[in-house]
């Protein structure tokens, strides 16, 4: 399998994921939808700061006598962090949304909120 | 005495994880931890300003590879004005906050310390999320229909930003395989210009959203108008100062390149006369306000940015602006409680602070404005020059109407909250009479 042509797919991906995301929490009125596209896009950075960790044909980095390449440990941990990160903003989201539910009877925002 | 700054993020972090055991007592220990928080500060403050730059490394591992804390006399400054205000404004509100209030608070105060005193970018990225979630649930605490329009408002930005300041991380760690600030500092010229520009464009807009400046700030009016009091407070004088410090570490540390001067000076520009303009229309007294730290984070902005050029004016003109902007928003968005300012404390808390915003000497923001303007005058920026002028005019405009239509005799505060105001607008005064931060520019700031 030819490793070094896995990146630029990916790259390719994580563009189309933050495009997707922008995209959608421009164009949508829904706050739900919204923040669907803001975990959407939090996947595309995500994905990027693995790629950009890889090296071709590392295997994961725990230590081990059989492989003496390893892809980039950092970023991984990056990764992790970010994903709490964005587990957590995500969870306070819907239970802010839930309020505004409970409040206004609907997840439209309104026209009165001003940007 | 050996100096630990951890302990300014550790001890209201630990703080606030140990305040749902003990319910019933949440705001006394809180108050306890930021009365501990303030003390040490101050302590760490004066030891930098006698003994010069700290650092710490955190679990042994010394940097590039570990993470380390570095804090120089601006960002002593900076962590002291933080903890300091925090500390105030907790005993104005602190009666009426419950355990959860409590511990969003320490959160916050801990997360915009950390922008402050890290030396390391991921680590920044960490407490601006740290910061924003706190902020996003202290706003949403109201419950009212505004304070969750303007949490999810400044949600929505604020993820936005997060992903945008991790895009830009990633793309300077692509080059440089390192976190470390003044490590990413010292071999930034080996970067490709492309990827360059991109992550400083990234960073930019991403810490432009905390750090309210144009066009990101969409967020600011509706989530200071929607928080209560005490929240409103607490926003305008740590995570906005934080993020302005973040951008100007950016701008100064990382990317000390001329043409990022030239964005962050006109950026800065167009903030102040949109915020300002926009403050001018407002009917609203807390949008208003907030439209006013709008424009002032914009003259903070220029301010940082002929900071580089003109290291003799520019720089302090940048403290003095803060301390201002600090101590007068701040003890503003107190009094907004009530409609009209009545007794001897409002009225001086309100005169005070206007004056001092509008740039009366001998208060704390003359000084900025003056400095601001001689190191203007230094680069021969007279359009720039000319347009400080005009906001100005329109700052005094608004705000003469505004203590105009609230100067009456109506409404009552309670006692700590007087305290509590009159005490944060006095630092405007105390800083516009000492030139203790003119001595303070004077030491080396930057460099790793």
């Amino acid at each position: 399998m030819n490793f070094a042509a896995l990146t630029l797919p990916c790259y390719i991906t994580v563009a189309a994921l933050l495009s997707i995301g922008l995209y959608g929490v421009i164009s949508k009125s829904n706050l739900m939808k919204i923040f669907i596209s803001l975990s959407i896009m939090e996947t595309g950075v995500n994905l990027l700061l693995i790629t950009i960790g890889y090296i071709p044909g590392g295997t994961a980095p725990i230590e081990n006598a059989n492989f003496a390449k390893y892809v980039d440990p950092l970023p991984q941990a990056l990764v992790l962090t970010a994903i709490v990160i964005g587990l957590s903003v995500t969870a306070l989201a819907i239970a802010v949304l839930i309020s505004y539910y409970q409040k206004n009877g609907t997840l439209e925002y309104k026209e009165g909120m001003k940007w | 005495m050996v100096i630990h700054p951890v302990l300014l993020i550790a001890i209201p972090l630990i703080t606030a994880f140990i305040i749902p055991i003990f319910k019933k007592y949440g705001a006394a220990i809180a108050g306890g931890a930021i009365a501990f928080n303030m003390g040490y500060a101050i302590g760490i403050f004066f030891h930098v300003y006698s003994n010069g730059k700290i650092y710490e490394t955190i679990a042994g591992f010394n940097p590039p590879i570990g993470i380390f804390l570095a804090i120089d006399s601006l960002s002593a400054l900076l962590a002291l004005i933080i903890n300091l205000f925090a500390f105030i404004n907790f005993v104005a509100i602190g009666k009426e906050a419950n355990y959860k209030f409590s511990m969003l608070y320490l959160l916050a105060i801990a997360g915009s310390t950390g922008i402050v005193i890290t030396g390391d970018i991921f680590n920044m990225f960490v407490f601006f999320e740290i910061t924003a979630v706190a902020s996003y649930a202290l706003i949403a605490g109201k419950k009212d229909k505004k304070a969750l329009e303007g949490a999810i408002k400044y949600m929505v930005l604020g993820s936005i930003a997060s992903s945008f300041i991790l895009i830009g991380i990633a793309l300077i760690y692509s080059q440089l395989k390192t976190l470390n600030i003044y490590d990413i500092a010292a071999r930034i010229a080996s970067m490709d210009a492309k990827i360059k520009w991109a992550s400083f464009a990234m960073l930019l807009t991403g810490i432009g959203v905390e750090a309210e400046i144009f066009p990101l700030n969409g967020w600011v009016p509706s989530a200071y108008q929607g928080a209560s009091e005490g929240v409103a407070s607490l926003l305008s004088f740590a995570p906005s100062k934080a993020a302005i410090y973040a951008i100007a570490r950016l701008m100064l540390v990382i990317f000390p390149f001329h043409a990022t001067y030239e964005i962050a000076l006109w950026v800065g520009v167009i903030t102040l006369l949109i915020g300002e303009l926009a403050a001018f229309m407002q009917e609203d007294v807390k949008r208003m306000l907030a439209y006013s730290s709008i424009g002032q984070m914009g003259m903070i902005l220029i301010a940082f940015s002929l900071a580089s050029q003109d290291l003799k004016y520019a720089l302090i003109a940048s403290l003095f602006l803060i301390v201002s902007h600090a101590a007068s928003k701040s003890s503003l968005f107190l009094l907004s409680k009530s409609e009209k300012m009545h007794g001897m404390a409002s009225k001086y808390t309100g005169i005070v602070s206007v004056l001092s915003l509008i740039g009366m000497p001998p208060l704390a923001g003359f000084w900025g404005k003056w400095y601001l303007m001689l190191a203007a005058m230094d680069e021969k920026l007279w359009l720039v020059i000319i347009l400080i002028f005009f906001a100005g005019i329109v700052e005094t405009a608004y705000f003469a109407r505004y203590l105009h239509r609230s100067i009456g005799n109506d409404g009552e505060l309670s006692l700590r909250y007087k305290a509590a105001m009159a005490a944060m607008a006095s630092f405007a005064i105390l800083f516009g009479l000492l030139p203790l931060v003119y001595k303070i520019a004077s030491l080396p700031l930057w460099g790793g």
